[in-house]
């Protein structure tokens, strides 16, 4: 552990907030407030934080005087959505849904659902290795708690839109979603923020798959550049479960994903996709740990980024094999392509199998658009430019196609599809 | 229509074409031979302008215009068409995406209207069909995982749908079997008019009687050192290239 005074986080930032929470609730605020004066902020000597670092920037993160306004590519559902404004819920905006799956303020909560906020609150306090996730703790104005009933089955995605208008400097929203047994639902979870907005969202999802749950979750990072971004995602999944992820980052000043999944029941199943692209002087940093604690689970990972101009990418994907996790069966994939000579791609797989009777595959490669496939495109008549584009696009379309909201997808094509005209238009 | 003259052309700084000469008159089909290693694919891509190969002589002029002045791209938007010897798979890109972003690049430079959907599509059957694919073709990825074959059969559907002015095709029968090289033949013969010009360069006479040449030239290290008529293709088959003063122990 380096020195706690070393690099301590900038005072604005821990200022206590002015919520009114429950007794409870502010008991583990106040001990996670506490816990950062002793953590330090991530270094270059931090090893899962060793390539993004120096992209932090607290001191940066400051409320902003003007009124900002909401982007313009920004996805806004009309229904069963819930609109969080700098960490608030709005109410007029948002249509929360009726029966089956409830929303329930952590100040609202009752009985056995503050048992499990606590439990859950309470997973990284003082843990060094999760100082954003304690810095999310301590500033807690109000988390939310999503509850799948038992054998419900959701048809209807529940979107989930985070607003960042940088009038607070930082925000923190927590989530807890608890997937009740038999239960299927998709919850989807969109970040946005205010052009120019030079604030910190720092987001911590967690997640419980009760036995035979399925949930997937689709997490776009759509805010400007400006706003830097930080997520924990956790999902703990029981028996026959299955968790499937579809993480779509665009880039930003600081864009960091933590995306941590135990399979700790037999048959529990993960599926990940991931999309991450940069321009520019952009960031994002993917971490995925995939922990098979139990027997007989099986996890598909498949990631794949593109990085255009000076921009800069991040995979770290992390799979662990407990001892007892017999007949498991892990897949990892990351795909990069790189679209400029100024941009930086490092990929690391990490695997750690301690059981001896496991199927376990991975692969990461990082290059550059296909010189034959391109000559074949052009030799058509089509223009390099435009080839250029169609490449990049078949590169990461397989992997927008997997995302099982029509809106979505479009709304992701188009900003992919601007990426690539601003990417490939220099020469035209 | 194609007038090369005294082509040479590099690759990695080794010379491979050492001083082509070919006049390919509208209307005409020139088959080319050659040993391999002797530099027919590499004519074939310079043609087309791949610029991992430098010409270091010579011009190649399509219809009075130096194609060395034009971008690959360039090239094939006035006529000119390429089918690989070994197309390349692009997983991801759809054949349809290809082919109509293709054909509505070469239609722009024509001064067109890009093709509509439906229009399109029909054009897109119908070449299908005659080339013996499979409509299911259209929506794979380009040429992902074809076979031999039908990778060759969607260059012949490619060319059909862009109706190039000079058509190359480099050793389009090779892996054909004996149906798919007449579904092949009766696509390039339906391509042929006065307007048009082929250039196929092939191993095989049996294409030949499929698509019969006007001229047939041998290709020998990076030159052309015979030409004649579609008898020259029966007396190779027969004699292999030993006679023309080659060494043809490289001719598998
Ligand atoms: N990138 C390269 N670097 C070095 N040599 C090359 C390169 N590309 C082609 N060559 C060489 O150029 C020569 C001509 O190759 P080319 O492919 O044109 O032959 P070909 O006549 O088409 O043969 P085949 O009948 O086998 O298709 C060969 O000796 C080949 O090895
Ligand atoms: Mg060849």
């Amino acid at each position: 552990m380096s020195n706690p005074k070393e690099f301590p986080f900038p005072p604005q930032l821990l200022e206590a907030t002015n919520a009114n929470l429950p007794k409870w609730l502010e008991i583990i605020a106040a001990k996670a407030s506490e816990s950062l004066q002793a953590l330090s902020l991530p270094t270059r000597k931090t090893e899962n934080w060793k390539y993004s670092s120096r992209r932090l920037d607290l001191e940066a993160c400051q409320p902003a005087t003007t009124t900002l306004t909401l982007p313009e590519d920004a996805w806004l559902p009309k229904d069963h959505c819930a609109y969080f404004t700098d960490g608030v819920l709005d109410s007029d905006r948002s249509k929360l849904p009726s029966g089956g799956i409830e929303l329930i303020a952590f100040s609202e909560a009752e009985a056995d659902d503050i048992v499990l906020i606590e439990n859950n609150m309470q997973a990284y306090l003082g843990d060094n290795n999760y100082p954003f996730t304690n810095l999310n703790a301590g500033k807690l104005s109000d988390g939310w708690l999503i509850k799948i009933g038992n054998k419900q089955i959701i048809e209807q995605p529940l979107a989930l839109v985070f607003h960042n208008t940088g009038a607070k400097g930082s925000v923190h929203p927590r989530i807890i979603i608890e997937a009740g047994t038999l239960s299927q639902a998709t919850i989807i979870e969109e970040y946005t923020g205010a052009a120019g907005a030079t604030a910190l969202t720092n987001a911590v999802t967690q997640v419980q798959l009760q036995p035979e749950a399925r949930l997937t979750n689709i997490r776009l990072c759509m805010e400007p550049e400006s706003v830097q971004h930080i997520g924990l995602t956790t999902v703990e999944g029981k028996r026959n479960s299955l968790f499937e992820s579809h993480c779509v980052g665009f880039g930003g000043k600081l864009r960091r994903h933590d995306l941590v999944v135990k399979l700790q029941e037999e048959g529990a199943n993960t599926i990940m996709n991931g999309i991450t692209i940069t321009q520019g002087e952009q960031h994002f940093d993917n971490h995925t740990v995939i922990e098979h604690v139990a027997a007989h689970c099986d996890s598909q990972e498949t990631y794949r980024s593109m990085a255009a101009d000076e921009s800069q990418i991040v995979f770290n994907g992390r799979i662990l094999i407990h001892r007892d996790a017999q007949k498991s069966n892990a897949n990892m994939s990351n795909k990069n392509l790189l679209l400029s000579t100024g941009a930086e791609i490092d990929t690391k797989p990490e695997l750690e199998i301690y059981a001896d009777d496991v199927k376990c595959a991975h692969g990461a490669t990082i290059g550059q658009l296909d010189k034959e496939a391109l000559f074949y495109l052009v030799s058509r008549g089509i223009g390099k430019e435009e080839a250029a584009s169609m490449l990049s696009m078949g590169f990461i379309n397989e992997l927008v196609q997997r995302i099982p909201v029509d809106d979505l997808k479009s709304i992701v094509l188009e900003r992919i599809n601007r990426f690539l005209k601003e990417t490939f238009a220099q020469s035209k | 229509m194609l007038k090369i003259t005294n082509l040479e052309a590099t690759v990695d700084g080794q010379s491979i074409l050492k001083g082509i000469n070919l006049d390919v008159k509208p209307g005409e089909v020139h088959a080319i031979m050659g040993p391999n290693g002797s530099g027919k694919s590499t004519l074939s891509q310079v043609l087309a302008g791949n610029e991992d190969y430098e010409v270091t002589n010579g011009e190649i002029l399509l219809n009075g215009k130096d194609l060395c002045d034009l971008s690959t791209e360039e090239r094939a938007r006035e006529g000119v068409f390429l089918a690989f010897q070994y197309p390349v798979e692009i997983a991801g890109v759809s054949n349809l995406q290809f082919l109509k972003t293709s054909l509505n690049s070469i239609r722009k430079h024509q001064g067109l209207e890009p093709i509509d959907a439906v229009s399109f599509m029909k054009l897109a059957r119908e070449k299908a069909k005659q080339v013996n694919l499979d409509e299911s073709f259209l929506k794979r990825g380009v040429n992902e995982g074809f076979s031999g074959g039908e990778k060759k059969r969607n260059e012949i559907m490619q060319m059909l749908m862009l109706q190039p002015k000079l058509a190359i095709l480099d050793e389009t029968d090779s892996g054909l079997d004996i149906d798919a090289l007449k579904t092949v033949s009766e696509g390039v013969n339906a391509l042929r008019s006065p307007d048009r010009a082929v250039i196929m360069i092939t191993h095989y006479q049996r294409l030949l009687d499929y698509i019969v040449p006007d001229y047939v030239h041998v290709l020998a290290k990076g030159k052309i050192i015979k030409s004649g008529g579609k008898e020259l293709a029966l007396e190779l088959e027969e004699k292999g290239y030993g006679w023309l003063g080659i060494d043809d122990t490289a001719n598998a």
